[in-house]
């Protein structure tokens, strides 16, 4: 409704003006109703952390928050030390995320910024890594971890994912279409190493693609989990969706805590989401992956 | 004096020696079997207090890949690793595991202690024993008395024979609208396909690796026959698994008539799954006069286990135990693997959650009678095949003799 | 610490320029990018060879290396002759077909709503979109499960209600779907549960590619009298063409590596007829549950072709325009 008089000066034809706010309250409400729908699951999620298992399953299901939250989490710090493997994926994330942000802008500037003798066959080679199939890396990493001495310790994880070819492939994209590159020759103008204008120069002005990354980034190690079961051996050790998995036998799984368990897990990503959620738009905003 | 003055000099010498070399053994187990480990150590501290348990629990698929990896790497595998009776044969290739059957373990002289079946399944062919059986799961029908009273059905009307139970069980479902007779058509089959084998055939194979599935194996074809008609009769609540959460809904709301499972379940029914039906669930013999187990769960000893005596001490304590056997049997209701584990005074009370039914003499009846099956390394390929097969009889898509051909191709062409 | 040596040498060859300044001019893009070739030999390059020893051997996972055999080419051989590993790639073809299409014609406009209409919401939207990308695979199995349920599914029960409206109720089915048991469902409804989960992810690379675009195009298209759906077709999809490129590139490698949803929605059998089988499913299983680590490692090869391929030929769809990023910018 308000609308209108504020979108009528810059649309001057009635025609169009005219059906604007008709088309514009269509979209928000399909906007709304899509994120109902994306919402749902998300929703279910906190509600069933508070039944015990037999209504998670009943039907019609639990709409609403029940009354035994208290005893999941009771039952979930019985089954396992929760907030250690919490801490232990806290630690795995933040360390990941810190590394890989700093190994992949530094790669992705050298991609976009330089020219360099082998540099577009280096850039296929790292772009074909990304099409391997992981999924029989289970041997040969284990094979790796045990003669480096690197089972049951976090380096394991954080060390070989440090610098990875999706994230040096974003960044490169990044800085190439946001980064003029008179300020890189600027600063070599002035004196600068190569690495001091990479610290001052390129890093402050990829805040947005480092969000970006570095969100992806820790949701992946937070969530991940075939690389934790290979390398973790004890429940001390193991990080909270590998501790969370022990709660689910063949036959006895106790829901109610499980996902008390998972929706205590996701509280740290939205936390962090929140933080980083304003970092994306704005820098969004300021052109990133542009064309 | 003299000797007391000696026997407290020898009790403080094995203390101190005790401390000095207390041994730290651990065990790679998935739930529930960690609770019955849990339950267990305190008793066996009592015998070996110079034994330090460690339990690392995993999920059960987990578990299972987590030794997997140990193995093939020659690294990071416990001391003690239960295996599923599924994953047995899997583990038994190989040299990963210690053969029990050598010196000083002997465990081929304790074959005759346990429940007959059970010893067969950790055993190759060539004779090594691979895992020691702690746990097993009697087969039995489980059935509403309710619902078959409402439709005058008697369970014996239903479990005298497979066609009977088909004749029936449309009667018990017309009598109790909104209920299936089965959570779901492909078990009938599986059971079918576990029963009324000739001596020294596999489940897919025979002893020279000849494969069995055919369009022309009565046994076969019997099974997907029965589940056909289950099927078009529109009795089964097409649930899968057992555990689906379509499975789990179907108990809670009291929809199924009958359900063919483990001993096991009944504490399941009556902790969570079937809570409002005390009483009003029974159970008998399965269709046919036929006995088949659900499960089970041995332990066994990596090669690459540093200690393994300690690592034996302790899984026989687990397995050849009567007493802890019956601690396990009440922590979770696994059902003993050791004969003398099943002579307890509970053995003869009723459940009550069966309406006071003395059911655990006719599981230690049909425990006793189940065959055992010879296994086959490629038993799980076959097995997925048959399942896949099943599947596309069911919905229609393929007719029985074509699912029986393509699915004896497709598996012949893995025995090379 | 090799500074000094630089101002041993007084002579340098350009003027101005000293020699460790030249030497770190020249070799910086090489360290920069060392870091990923050094993890790459060390943790990258050790499991391909393994593996491409492995396919042209016979190993049981779980008997301990020294058990391989050689076998040359038999598994690829077979696999090439194996009904289901080809029944997998129609699968993978078509789930990702039918996952990766929505997942696009859905973002792209969501992000066209978001960027144009919905300033001071932007980031909230943003964040409500984005929400599945971080839920946990176990949340999303248990949630997923009670909607997609046959008998006691919300899902069902939600169509049910929408069939018992007058008119417009002959739309909605009659009888209860069985969604994840019946083999014409089990596609979509594995497909649903990708789409949910990605399209918040592809809707961010959208937004970013949109918000580079700049205002003044659209006002003057707005003063030409173009109309929303106008300026969408002729400013707002040739610009975004370099995004696109980028998105449906992650979308074809996600989705030919399609795992984790399809094995948990069919508790990792592969569904009603196989029907959500994918080629890594099928991978997983030859290598786990049929112990055959060689076959598994050839699969992992011939995928790596096929997927290779399909990227090579994106690259030709999108043409250049879609891999230069710099001629474009500012």
């Amino acid at each position: 409704m308000t609308s209108t008089p504020l979108a009528a000066p810059t649309a001057p034809p009635r025609s169009i003006s005219g059906k604007r706010p008709l088309s514009r309250a269509g979209s928000i409400l399909l906007l709304f109703l899509g994120g109902v729908l994306t919402l749902a699951p998300f929703y279910f999620m906190f509600i069933f952390a508070t039944h015990p298992r037999q209504e998670i399953f009943s039907l019609p299901p639990p709409t609403w928050f029940g009354h035994d939250l208290t005893n999941n989490y009771e039952s979930l710090l019985s089954r396992m030390p929760f907030w250690r493997n919490l801490w232990n994926s806290l630690y795995l994330a933040v360390l990941t995320t810190a590394t890989t942000l700093f190994f992949c802008t530094l790669g992705g500037y050298a991609f976009a910024m330089y020219e360099f003798k082998g540099k577009s066959w280096l850039f296929g080679l790292l772009l074909a890594t990304l099409l391997i199939p992981s999924t029989l890396n289970i041997v040969p990493f284990a094979l790796i971890m045990q003669a480096l001495g690197w089972i049951d310790t976090p380096r394991a994880l954080w060390i070989p994912g440090m610098a990875n070819a999706f994230g040096i492939f974003l960044m490169r994209q990044y800085i190439g279409s946001a980064i003029p590159r008179e300020l890189v020759e600027a600063a070599r103008i002035d004196g600068a190493t190569e690495f001091t204008t990479f610290r001052k120069v390129i890093v402050p002005l990829t805040g947005p693609a480092m969000a970006t990354l570095g969100l992806v980034t820790f949701v992946q190690s937070w969530n991940g989990f075939l690389g934790p079961l290979i390398i973790f051996r004890s429940a001390e050790t193991y990080t909270a969706p590998l501790a969370l998995r022990t709660l689910q036998g063949i036959a006895n799984t106790d829901w109610g805590a499980l996902m008390c368990g998972v929706a205590l897990t996701v509280v740290p990503l939205l936390i962090l989401f929140a933080f980083a959620s304003r970092r994306l738009i704005d820098g969004l905003t300021s052109g990133a992956l542009k064309g | 004096m003299k000797i007391q003055r000696l026997f407290v000099a020898a009790a403080l010498l094995s203390v101190s020696l005790a401390a000095a070399q207390k041994t730290t053994l651990t065990i790679g187990v998935f739930p529930d079997l960690d609770s019955v480990v849990k339950a267990a150590l305190p008793g066996f501290n009592k015998l070996y207090p110079d034994i330090d348990v460690k339990i690392n629990s995993l999920a059960y698929a987990d578990h299972h890949n987590a030794l997997t990896t140990a193995l093939s790497t020659g690294k990071g595998a416990n001391d003690v690793e239960a295996i599923d009776f599924g994953y047995v044969a899997k583990f038994a290739e190989g040299n990963g595991m210690t053969d029990l059957s050598k010196a000083p373990y002997n465990a081929g002289a304790l074959a005759s202690k346990f429940v007959g079946f059970t010893f067969p399944q950790a055993t190759t062919q060539d004779g090594r024993i691979v895992a020691m059986p702690t746990d097993i799961g009697p087969g039995s029908m489980f059935y509403r008395t309710d619902l078959l009273a409402k439709a005058g059905v008697k369970p014996s009307q239903l479990n005298a024979s497979w066609d009977s139970y088909i004749t029936n069980g449309k009667k018990v479902v017309a009598a109790n609208p909104g209920t299936f007779l089965i959570p779901d058509a492909s078990e009938a089959a599986q059971i079918i396909l576990r029963t009324g084998l000739k001596a020294g055939d596999g489940l897919y194979f025979d002893k020279s690796n000849k494969v069995l599935i055919s369009p022309d194996n009565a046994r076969f074809v019997k099974a997907f026959t029965v589940a056909k008609q289950i099927r078009d009769a529109k009795l089964d609540a097409k649930a899968g698994g057992a555990f689906s959460p379509e499975w789990t809904t179907a108990f809670q709301k009291g929809n199924l008539a009958t359900e063919f499972s483990g001993a096991w379940l009944v504490g399941h029914m009556q902790n969570w799954l079937a809570k409002d039906f005390t009483g009003k669930w029974n159970a008998q013999n399965l269709p046919g006069n036929t006995f088949a187990s659900w499960g089970g769960s041995f332990y066994g000893i990596p090669t690459q286990s540093a200690n393994k005596d300690a690592a034996w001490k302790l899984v026989q304590y687990l397995t050849t135990n009567a007493a802890q056997q019956v601690l396990a049997f009440k922590t979770t209701g696994a059902f003993p693997a050791l004969k003398a584990g099943q002579t307890d005074a509970v053995f003869n009370q009723g459940v009550v959650y069966l309406g006071n039914q003395k059911a655990r003499l006719l599981w230690r009846t049909a425990a006793a009678k189940i065959q055992p099956l010879d296994v086959n390394k490629l038993d799980p390929i076959a097995d997925q095949i048959v399942s896949d097969a099943l599947g596309s009889v069911l919905d229609g898509s393929k007719d029985i003799p074509t699912a029986l051909a393509d699915a004896q191709r497709l598996v012949e062409r893995r025995t090379r | 610490m090799t500074a000094p040596p630089a101002k041993l040498t007084p002579t340098p060859p350009i003027p101005k320029v000293g020699g460790w300044d030249n030497f770190q001019r020249k070799y910086a893009p090489y360290i920069f990018i060392s870091p990923f070739f050094l993890l790459f030999f060390v943790f990258g390059l050790f499991p391909i060879l393994f593996n491409a020893y492995l396919s042209v051997h016979e190993w049981q996972p779980g008997s301990g290396l020294g058990d391989m055999k050689f076998v040359g080419l038999r598994n690829f051989t077979d696999n090439l002759t194996d009904p289901t590993f080809w029944l997998s790639l129609k699968n993978t073809a078509i789930l990702a077909v039918e996952s990766g299409l929505p997942q696009h014609l859905i973002a792209i406009p969501l992000a066209f709503a978001i960027n144009m209409g919905l300033k001071r919401a932007q980031s909230f939207i943003t964040a409500i979109y984005f929400l599945p990308y971080i839920t946990s695979v176990v949340a999303i199995s248990v949630i997923f499960f009670t909607l997609f349920s046959w008998q006691y599914g919300v899902l069902n029960a939600a169509l049910n209600s929408l069939h018992q409206i007058p008119i417009l109720g002959v739309l909605f089915p009659a009888d209860k779907i069985n969604w994840l048991g019946e083999r014409a469902f089990v596609q979509p409804s594995i497909a649903m549960v990708i789409v949910w989960r990605y399209v918040g992810w592809n809707m961010l690379l959208y937004l970013s590619g949109l918000q580079a675009i700049p205002g003044e195009l659209y006002e003057a298209a707005a003063v030409d009298g173009a109309t929303r759906s106008e300026q969408f077709r002729f400013i707002t999809l040739p610009l975004l063409r370099p995004t696109i490129f980028l998105a449906v590139t992650l979308s074809l490698i996600g989705g030919f590596q399609l795992f984790e949803e399809p094995f948990i929605l069919t508790n990792g059998g592969g569904g009603v007829g196989q029907a959500g089988l994918t080629t890594i499913m099928y991978m997983f299983r030859t290598y786990n549950a049929y112990s055959d680590a060689g076959l598994a490692a050839a699969m992992a090869w011939l995928l790596f072709i096929v997927i290779g391929l399909l990227t090579l030929v994106n690259n030709f769809a999108f043409g250049r325009s879609g891999t230069g990023n710099n001629e474009a910018a500012k």
